[in-house]
């Protein structure tokens, strides 16, 4: 390339790069003065239902990204004013665009019922995921624990408990809750029965808790 | 069909020409500053992320390049005049857009195979479980691919290429809204207009049969049998698409 031909193209490009940063400075300045609020922009967040339609056969793509949103939605809050009002919606949408995305119902269940004080619409939600993920023994799992550790239904939590050490591939530590609820709800047949499953399908460590439990209640 | 296949030689060769090979080192950068990205904000689904993003960013990817370059290839040919070379010798309309078709949905397959790999290798890498899933969904995903470059194929049998890109596209979003038409059609609409939105519902293609992208990320095992039916339904429309496109392209008249 000459040198004639050169200096055009460092002119095109110098100009291309101020004209981008030019416009890099319009639009911080136009955001910072029209000052548009987050919740102003959630406001317009669309339904599931909505974004399903539009996802043309990309829904769970779609969904990660209203799941990236969502993420960033609880962290801007969570370093400012500590008010979460639109987590719910944001992971009805999520999960309406992915069902069975898991974590999404965890998530924004623990976070209504931990930072605003309002396990029922965590549980409700929780158990929107489990009717879809019926196989699923952690939304069990989670909807006994929040009932154990925020409403303290322990009847409830023992039954959800019992519900996700019978749903196969469970973790190991299930058991040991859903006995241990049991007791504490008053199903003490319950209990031993589940503490003698420990018996026969923990290591060796559990074991000897399961043992021990079981002397206590008279079973052993 | 060795004719058509001279033709399917040719039209890859004339694709490639026009560097969309640059598609797959693009994709793979893209794949792999992603999962690098992505992986700390997403509270430890970095690995569905990157498998929906990139299933569904090569699909497109695929889908787009089927379109834009299909678009144009008959009517390159027109406007060349390099058509009436080609009539000239013994080979029939019909065998020269099948070589057409074969040649575009050959490539376009290859590029999506390329960036199929491209995402099992990066989750492979980044994630230390390789998503095998994403394997039949390749496939269906080339079948829907097949679908849309006969489409292309069609349209540009007898119209110009930016109305071919339109309607190519046009049927593959209508082709989403299909279940939605009949649904509403069937609430209590007049009987003739429920006869003419079941013969839409039946024309346009049911692109979600070849979605099971939603399994795949989830690690869920699709049935033989679905990939079966989504085989035979998108080699049947696939051929009736192209019978139509053969009939059109044989009445056409060349200037």
């Amino acid at each position: 390339m000459s040198r004639r031909d050169l200096l055009p193209l460092a002119a095109g490009v110098l100009l291309a790069a101020a004209c981008v940063v030019a416009a890099g400075f319009v639009q911080a300045g136009a955001g910072a003065r029209l000052g548009r609020t987050e919740t102003d922009e959630l406001l317009y967040y669309p339904s599931g239902y909505a974004v399903r339609q539009a996802a043309l056969g990309y829904e769970t793509a779609a969904a990660d990204l209203a799941w990236l949103r969502a993420i960033q939605y609880y962290g801007e809050h969570r370093i400012t004013d500590q008010k979460y009002d639109m987590i719910g919606h944001l992971m009805n949408v999520v999960t309406d665009l992915d069902p069975r995305f898991t974590q999404p119902y965890v998530f924004g269940a623990f976070v209504m019922a931990q930072e605003l004080r309002q396990p029922e619409r965590g549980l409700e939600l929780l158990s929107r995921g489990l009717r879809a993920n019926p196989d699923d023994w952690e939304l069990a799992f989670q909807i006994g624990f929040l009932h154990y550790v925020c409403t303290h239904d322990y009847r409830a939590a023992a039954r959800y408990f019992t519900l996700a050490a019978r749903t196969p591939g469970h973790a190991e530590y299930v058991e040991r809750f859903a006995a241990w609820t049991n007791e504490r709800a008053g199903n003490a047949d319950l209990a031993i029965l589940l503490w003698k499953g420990v018996v026969v399908n923990g290591n060796r460590y559990m074991q000897d808790v399961a043992r021990r439990e079981l002397r206590r209640l008279g079973a052993m | 069909m060795r004719r058509a296949l001279a033709i399917t030689r040719n039209t890859i060769r004339e694709v490639l020409r026009e560097r969309v090979v640059l598609v797959l080192a693009v994709f793979g950068l893209a794949m792999a500053l992603g999962a690098q990205a992505l992986a700390p904000l997403a509270l430890g689904e970095g690995r569905k992320i990157v498998i929906d993003f990139g299933l569904a960013g090569s699909s497109i990817l695929a889908t787009l390049l089927a379109v834009f370059l299909g678009s144009t290839l008959l009517h390159k040919e027109l406007e060349r005049r390099t058509v009436y070379a080609v009539m000239a010798k013994p080979i029939r309309r019909e065998e020269f857009l099948l070589g057409k078709f074969l040649g575009l949905w050959g490539t376009s397959g290859l590029l999506l195979a390329g960036m199929t790999g491209i995402v099992i290798a990066a989750v492979t890498l980044f994630y230390a479980t390789t998503p095998w899933g994403a394997v039949p969904s390749l496939g269906l995903t080339v079948l829907e691919l097949g679908i849309v470059t006969a489409l292309v194929t069609l349209f540009s049998a007898f119209t110009t290429p930016a109305l071919t890109a339109f309607f190519a596209l046009a049927m593959v979003t209508a082709g989403h809204f299909a279940e939605d038409l009949r649904y509403f059609a069937h609430q209590g609409a007049a009987p003739v207009v429920k006869i003419l939105c079941d013969a839409v519902y039946w024309m346009l293609p049911h692109l979600e049969v070849f979605n099971i992208r939603g399994l795949v990320v989830h690690d869920v095992a699709v049935e033989p049998a679905r990939l079966l039916f989504a085989a035979a339904y998108g080699l049947l429309y696939m051929i009736g698409v192209l019978a139509l496109a053969g009939a059109v392209f044989r009445r056409r008249e060349f200037r």
